[in-house]
């Protein structure tokens, strides 16, 4: 008889370690941080995203381009050459170029103007790495994104309307399951809460750990629209930078988590 | 956020008043902004049909003035496979449930033998257990064809109004779901 209970104990305790397993699996920010753990033990302290950072710190300060220059000089909104937390401030409205910019579309600018880079000639990766480098540079800084400007607040009211548009043969669009199915799964990871969790657009760019690819805002914006079956907006356009503008600024507040490392 | 809310419904309401019937949620400013994502993106967002504008416009929880309508106006877009059959082959259904690139059911839907289930949608579990009524073909084909005759503006897509599946095709997926000897009945859920 006491065997049996043992045994029955035993069988329990086993249960409930497998269902906290799974609970912990389940979570996908602890699955992360899990898995970061794990590529830092076995490659000796380095990240893949040390990689990019550091790939887009060489490019963004060796001369390049036509006119031979660097990108030292590139204003991100704290005046040129100034990087420290400049990514919780962007989209924002820039005097030089009179448009509201983000993250990616800055870095283009300031190839084309600094570098004198034809738009066409402006390798994806390339801006993609040096915008792992600034926001290395803008890691644990707060979001400040608040739309004040004309300019910014017109892009944050088209980019609220883009995000409960509704369209395509699925009848999709960004709230369809960011703003009604929150928390729950189709496919692996729960849809986060884009209105109310702070921590949904603050670690962008990011590390995706699962598919070994280096991502910016834009690029997750582009594969939901692809998830979606629609064709997504190109590269640097402006639904883009509203849809960030209108993501970021509910992200005011959060404390970054940068390059970020996600499934 | 509810600042653009009253906006639009006021001009919604005057659209109503003078005399105009199709709602539209993309005024010229977003229009603008949509060109300016590309040719493709433009082509497929600024096609947006007037049901799909009104789910934007009250962002998918539509007021009591409008369900009626909006509920009867899906009902008549339903159509039956040309056989009258609402039960086709469950063998053929199965891998229309269970590819991405179709039906994609089970990505929000428990239920499958052969995938696991996520939960978006409600459990479908032994969905067979219902039995096989008249009522109850009429009452999945339906929702399969198209879901916002029952649930306007939810997530899932209207696989027959928008063309996705062949009458034919959602008939099979009716038999994977209600036929006793489908395999969805016979064998064990995958969950997660």
């Amino acid at each position: 008889m006491g065997r049996f209970w043992r045994l029955v104990g035993a069988a329990v305790l086993a249960l409930f370690s497998l269902v906290v397993l799974a609970q912990e699996e389940d979570d996908p920010v602890k699955e992360a941080e899990k898995q970061k753990k794990q590529l830092l033990e076995q490659s000796g302290g380095i990240l893949p995203s040390d990689l990019y950072v550091e790939q887009g710190e060489q490019l963004f300060k060796a001369r390049r381009g036509p006119k031979n220059a660097s990108l030292e000089a590139c204003d991100f909104g704290r005046g040129p050459g100034k990087l420290e937390g400049v990514v919780g401030r962007l989209p924002r409205y820039f005097f030089d170029t009179r448009k509201v910019e983000d993250l990616d579309s800055r870095i283009r600018t300031c190839m084309i103007r600094l570098q004198g880079f034809q738009p066409q000639d402006i390798r994806r990766s390339d801006v993609v790495a040096i915008a792992f480098y600034i926001a290395s540079l803008s890691n644990e800084q707060p979001v400040t994104v608040r739309p004040l400007m004309p300019q910014e607040k017109k892009l944050y009211e088209l980019g609220e309307q883009l995000f409960y548009l509704r369209a395509g043969p699925r009848d999709m669009g960004c709230a369809t399951c960011h703003v009604t199915y929150v928390g729950k799964r189709a496919g692996v990871l729960p849809y986060s809460d884009i209105l109310k969790d702070k921590r949904a657009a603050s670690h962008w760019p990011a590390f995706r750990y699962s598919n070994d690819q280096a991502w910016t805002m834009a690029d997750r914006i582009r594969a939901c629209y692809a998830n979606l079956g629609m064709p997504a907006p190109d590269f640097y356009s402006e639904p883009i930078i509203a849809l960030t503008l209108f993501m970021n600024t509910q992200a005011r507040g959060a404390r970054m988590d940068l390059p970020g490392f996600i499934r | 956020m509810r600042r653009f809310y009253l906006p639009t419904l006021l001009l919604m309401l005057l659209g109503l008043a003078s005399g105009q019937t199709n709602p539209s949620y993309i005024n010229a400013e977003l229009q603008r902004l949509i060109q300016a994502g590309g040719q493709n993106y433009a082509n497929t967002l600024l096609r947006q049909a007037p049901d799909q504008a009104l789910c934007s416009i009250h962002r998918n929880k539509l007021p009591a003035e409008v369900l009626g309508p909006f509920i009867e106006e899906q009902r008549r877009s339903i159509k039956y496979p040309a056989d009258g059959k609402l039960m086709g082959d469950w063998k053929q259904g199965e891998p229309i449930f269970n590819t991405l690139a179709r039906g994609n059911c089970f990505s929000c839907h428990v239920g499958s033998p052969l995938n696991i289930g996520g939960n978006v949608g409600p459990s479908l579990e032994k969905y067979g257990q219902r039995g096989t009524s008249e009522a109850m073909q009429k009452y999945t084909y339906e929702v399969i064809y198209n879901t916002w005759a029952y649930f306007p503006c939810t997530v899932m897509y209207r696989f027959g109004h928008n063309g996705l599946l062949k009458p034919e095709e959602i008939a099979h997926v009716v038999a994977y779901l209600l036929d006793p000897a489908s395999d969805f009945n016979t064998k064990p859920a995958l969950k997660r």
